[in-house]
């Protein structure tokens, strides 16, 4: 069975009513919800509850989930919407976003230098850019997969990306003739 | 693909989380069990009210109605409910199974 065949399947039983099945889909997809709230937000404690957030109005929502539609896709945009929810009601982010981009943190300081330079670089992005390259150029999302999660234009998506990408391979120090 | 997206790309998963998390599935199941819950409670709840306000308002008629049925009907009642006890001794609560399967 596919991947996606076997989401449809754990999807129509947890419709059913099934918390086996839902919590099937919590483990295949907490990796990839988790990494991108983690990117798109920069505080990994608080990826991590807005991802246990995601998933709980996931199990609510899932009625409205269409057939055919990507699992992953539908969770990372609800994590993108609970994300941008929680940054406007939460005054702290302004302060924790501020000790983001100086680098502090604990798990930043025993860091990879390329891990470092590419999280500073990822705080300096606005949250759209972002989120659009925590999903295309980290998760391998497609750009119209992408455009579906974040709701945004795909041509928006498309220069998020690349202008996004530019700035972290000035970040990593990365030529792009290299390749 | 070049050798910038490849570097990139091994950069960001450093960040990744592991693939399988037993404690963060099971925090979220927790809660969503918490949900489910509290949600039975309250349709439940809503149900026992609605059942009581029916019942305050059909009373009179139904204890009327009740009253003379009781007369007539008392023993076949009393032997329907030692059968129906029996049989829910013998053969137990029908969704028993499938409750603890869930």
């Amino acid at each position: 069975m596919s991947p996606a065949s076997l989401d449809e399947a754990l999807v129509a039983a947890a419709q059913g009513g099934s918390a086996e099945a839902f919590a099937r889909l919590v483990e295949r997809h907490q990796q990839a919800l988790r990494a991108f709230l983690r990117r798109a937000c920069g505080d990994w404690s608080t990826a991590d509850d807005l991802a246990q957030e995601t998933f709980l109005a996931a199990w609510t929502q899932l009625g409205r989930l269409r057939a055919g539609a990507s699992v992953r896709a539908w969770l990372c945009g609800i994590g993108y919407n609970k994300h941008l929810t929680a940054r406007r009601s939460w005054a702290r982010d302004r302060a924790r976003d501020a000790q983001y981009g100086e680098g502090g943190g604990p798990a930043l300081e025993a860091a990879p230098k390329d891990r470092v330079a590419l999280e500073r670089a990822m705080a300096d992005l606005p949250v759209e850019q972002r989120a659009c390259v925590a999903l295309c150029l980290a998760a391998e999302f497609s750009h119209s997969e992408a455009a579906e999660a974040l709701d945004l234009p795909l041509g928006t998506v498309k220069s998020h990306v690349t202008r996004g990408r530019a700035r972290l391979l000035l970040a990593l120090g990365v030529s792009d003739d290299e390749g | 693909m070049t050798k910038a997206d490849d570097r990139l790309r091994a950069a960001f998963a450093l960040n990744d989380p592991p693939p399988r998390d037993a404690g963060f599935s099971a925090a979220v199941m927790e809660r969503v069990m918490r949900r489910r819950f509290l949600e039975d409670l309250a349709w439940q709840g809503v149900l026992a009210v609605a059942g009581a306000g029916l019942l305050g308002l059909l009373w009179r008629p139904l204890q009327t109605m009740l009253v003379s049925l009781s007369q007539s009907l008392a023993p076949a009642f009393a032997v329907l409910a030692v059968l129906v006890c029996g049989w829910v001794i013998l053969n137990g609560r029908g969704d028993s199974d499938a409750i603890l399967q869930t």
